[in-house]
């Protein structure tokens, strides 16, 4: 069968892509000469989706918080006893699986046996298999995983900030949830889940590597026609609505860090964009940051000689179409005196045609590198795919943007009503080794 | 300027100190740099080595501010630029790694690699100084970015278990020490000793240049020789350790909430030993993958931690063993651990667990050359440990390991030394 080619002749890439029958979108990006293949089976499906209403059900349900997580991890299980990691690892592949605010993505990356490979992520995600035993197991390794988190001084600067910043959005919450949470979880409730989100056209299937596309798509096709799905109706995602304001000025914790990790968010008001509209805002949003707080600004320079920043300093945007979120930040000594000239500098630093010129050749150069990491490539291509937004379409958009737009970002996005900080403040005790004074 | 094809792996060689590594290929759309200066690691001057990267950051005669550099690197692409002290066994090295985007991809086509190659000579031959020192306040402005970066360790615990476990096998030898030296090492820099450090570096420290890309190397060699020649000195390889501990355990305390597990087992093998490639396959058996011994008892039957994993240090002979865990399964945990290690050694191991691990490196090696970054780490290991199989050959090497060599080299493999991180007040553990 032919399928759609698109090109991008300017990078030397050409991607194939097919809607089968039953509504699964497949991707394939042929990448001659590379040794390994690297292939994506994700679902729009994350852990801000929580509260749903199943097709065909009258009432809503509300599932508990970090189970889009611990489906992830009960997939790898099925019923031969023998879990999916032993089955890629005798075809010597790699696996994993990831799961984000919105979306859950399994993974291999393999150097010989694709086809194989190919069949056994299908399996992994189209078979589910829970059973009391097999969920209450499970419960064990993921509080671990929790309580690793936890002593993660980045990761939990990141997860109060989020938590300032919401009042409703279940965005506020870990992935992960919590250790009370994913006690409740029942094989019920993951099967729930599981029919509502792991639905063919709830998914998309990327596979870059040296592969002919054509055969690819077909195999998946006729794998596919087996299971005789037929596209589905778009699942009812129901969302709190969320004030303006934040739920937390300001938000402290703290902990075993050697100096004090500062960083400050900005929720966006105006949500609900998908397709160039978001994906436009992405990239004024971040040229904006790059262009006020980035490593090239003179207050990026002004923090850093003065000692408050080191060079990991950051600042970016992040957004979905049920919220968007700024975040700045990093390691400081002062986190008081770091607010005080960022508040005071962030409404007024110039925007400067050339330098954003600059940062759009920055900008471009980092595309055309994304295409040699098949990872970093299929991450993209997956989050951009469920916002409704063509990898492609980076390059034009890019160019069409104006300092005028960054201007009004600004004055719409880092208002006082909108923003949170969370600070890592220092438990002082020196710990043993040698680098501390005794 | 166009920069044609291609062997796919690494040509090169060392001469008057500078060993330059060339890996042409077309796969990428990328063209990444690497140089190295190498030297002993010691007490002594371990903390310059730390501050000069930082400093040699802040500016360059044609680029005289941090601003001015980064703002060049957003000229060309996005390039990304990194300036780092780094550590293998006893070595300190201190590196300069530069990613630039082939022009070939961009609109005008553009040459970004000689570009590239002209802002490294940039920071290393020819930094910014003020009546011929470094400038003060920057010296002063990185030594405390030093120092910071020295007291930070603390915020990854994992990091910080694996630093604490290699401190404490080394007991003062210096592949225990840590690159950055103390903060008291890094208070001694001042502008002049840092300038004639600099000097002496730049003129005796051998010097590595790494190139991966879609680059000619006829082309590109006689460039790195004439930009980057002279006549430095040599370096010996890295020393292994050789045992001394058999099996101390130390147990300290943090405000955590999980434990975290660190074991060293002495080996007596580097990545330039016969037998190593044996001990790949037993460290891999044992608790390389996601199949291995480890994960499977410690995580998957006994669910005990969210990772176990082994792994080898190919410079200084050790095998590591790590896991995060609850802090009241640390004798739970060690049983499992100590027990599969023993089964390691009676050879209690299936085919299918060999048949395993041999296809999880045929993939892993493979694929690491889809990765410039991973090339380059591979190739600076094997110089620095002088020699050790890479690619298609080691694929072979471990292919052709039997049952009985990995029985062999289990029996050499012996803990050394055990580390536990656990939490304040929590009940007393270990020995």
């Amino acid at each position: 069968m032919e399928h759609k080619t698109v090109l991008w002749d300017q990078i030397g890439e050409r991607p194939v892509r097919q809607r089968l029958h039953s509504g699964l979108e497949v991707v394939v990006l042929p990448k001659p000469g590379f040794k390994k293949t690297y292939a994506t089976y994700a679902t729009h499906y994350g852990s801000i989706d929580s509260h749903f209403r199943p097709p065909g059900a009258l009432e809503p349900v509300h599932v508990p918080d970090g189970i889009a997580h611990f489906l992830e991890h009960k997939m790898y299980e099925k019923p031969e006893g023998r879990d999916v990691f032993e089955r890629f690892a005798e075809l010597g592949a790699y696996t994993n699986a990831y799961t984000e605010y919105t979306t859950t993505t399994f993974l291999f990356s393999a150097t010989s046996a694709v086809d194989e490979c190919l069949e056994t992520l299908l399996t992994l995600v189209e078979e589910p298999y829970f059973t009391e035993e097999n969920v209450e197991k499970e419960k064990g390794i993921i509080e671990q995983e929790i309580r690793m988190y936890w002593d993660m001084p980045g990761d939990r600067l990141r997860s109060n900030l989020m938590h300032a910043l919401y009042h409703e959005n279940p965005v506020r919450l870990d992935i992960a949830g919590t250790v009370d949470s994913i006690r409740t979880i029942t094989p019920e409730d993951l099967y729930i889940c599981y029919q509502t989100f792991y639905h063919p056209s709830n998914m998309v299937i990327f596979v870059a590597g040296d592969v002919e596309p054509d055969r690819i798509i077909d195999r998946i096709d006729q794998w596919e026609a087996r299971r005789g799905l037929a596209p589905k109706a778009a699942i009812e995602r129901l969302f709190p609505a969320e004030p303006p304001t934040v739920a937390q000025k300001r938000v402290e914790q703290v902990m075993p860090v050697a100096a004090p990790l500062w960083l400050m968010g900005f929720k966006d008001t105006d949500t609900g964009l998908t397709g160039d509209a978001l994906l436009r805002r992405e990239l004024v949003m971040s040229l904006f940051w790059q262009l006020v707080l980035g490593p090239s600004s003179p207050l990026f320079n002004d923090l850093y000689s003065q000692g408050l920043i080191n060079e990991r300093f950051y600042s970016h945007y992040a957004s979905a179409t049920t919220y968007g979120v700024s975040m700045l930040g990093g390691e400081t000594p002062d986190p008081l005196r770091l607010e005080e000239v960022i508040t005071s500098r962030l409404a007024t630093e110039p925007l400067r045609d050339r330098d954003l010129e600059r940062l759009k050749q920055k900008e471009l150069g980092e595309f055309v590198g994304l295409f040699e990491n098949l990872e970093d490539l299929a991450y993209a291509f997956n989050a951009y795919y469920f916002r409704g937004i063509d990898l492609a379409s980076v390059p034009d958009l890019l160019e069409a943007i104006t300092v005028e737009d960054l201007e009004a970002a600004r004055q719409q996005h880092c208002q006082e009503p909108q923003r949170a900080v969370s600070i890592i403040r220092p438990a002082h005790a020196a710990p043993a080794g040698e680098g501390w004074a005794r | 300027m166009t920069w044609s094809k291609a062997p796919e792996h690494f040509v090169g060689e060392w001469r008057d100190g500078l060993g330059w590594y060339i890996y042409p290929t077309s796969r990428f759309k990328t063209v990444t740099m690497y140089a190295a200066w190498i030297r002993p690691l010691s007490t002594y001057d371990r903390a310059y080595g730390a501050v000069l990267p930082q400093v040699l950051k802040r500016g360059t005669e044609k680029w005289p501010t941090r601003r001015m550099m980064e703002t060049r690197l957003e000229e060309l692409y996005g390039a990304s630029f990194r300036a780092d002290v780094g550590k293998l066994g006893d070595k300190q090295l201190m590196t300069f790694h530069l990613n630039v985007v082939n022009g070939q991809f961009l609109p005008k086509k553009p040459d970004t690699v000689t570009a590239a190659l002209d802002f490294l000579t940039e920071v290393l031959d020819h930094p910014h100084l003020v009546d011929g020192l470094f400038a003060q306040d920057v010296v002063e402005q990185e030594k405390a970015q030093v120092k910071r970066q020295i007291a930070a360790l603390i915020n990854d615990k994992g990091q910080y278990a694996l630093a604490r476990l290699i401190e404490l096998v080394a007991d003062g030898a210096p592949f225990g020490l840590r690159k950055w030296g103390t903060a008291e090492e890094v208070d001694a820099v001042d502008q002049a000793s840092l300038t004639r450090f600099r000097d002496t570096v730049r003129h005796e420290a051998p010097f590595l240049f790494l190139v991966v890309g879609d680059v000619d190397v006829d082309r590109m060699a006689p460039l790195l020789q004439d930009r980057f020649g002279g006549s430095r000195g040599t370096f010996a390889t890295v020393e292994p350790y050789r045992g001394q501990h058999h099996g101390k355990t130390v147990v300290e305390e943090e405000n955590v909430s999980q434990g975290k597990l660190a074991f060293a087992y002495r080996t007596g093998l580097t990545a330039k030993d016969a037998d190593y490639p044996a001990l790949m396959m037993y460290s891999g058996i044992l608790g390389g993958f996601s199949h291995s011994k480890l994960f499977l008892n410690v995580r998957e039957k006994a669910s005990l931690a969210y990772y176990a994993y082994s792994r080898l240090d190919p410079a200084v002979a050790l095998m590591i063993v790590g896991a995060g865990i609850e802090f009241s399964h640390y004798e739970a945990a060690r049983q499992i651990i100590e027990e599969q290690v023993e089964a390691m050694r009676r050879g209690q191991f299936s085919d299918e667990e060999l048949a395993f691990t041999l296809k999880g490196y045929v993939n892993d090696i493979l694929s690491e050359e889809d990765s410039p970054g991973q090339l380059i780490a591979r190739q600076v290991e094997r110089q620095l440990v002088g020699g050790g199989l890479s690619g298609q050959e080691l694929i072979e090497a471990l292919s052709r390991v039997r049952r009985e060599d990995i029985i062999r080299v289990a029996q050499a493999v012996h803990l050394d030394t055990a580390y536990f991180l656990t939490n304040k007040g929590e009940p007393g553990h270990g020995t």
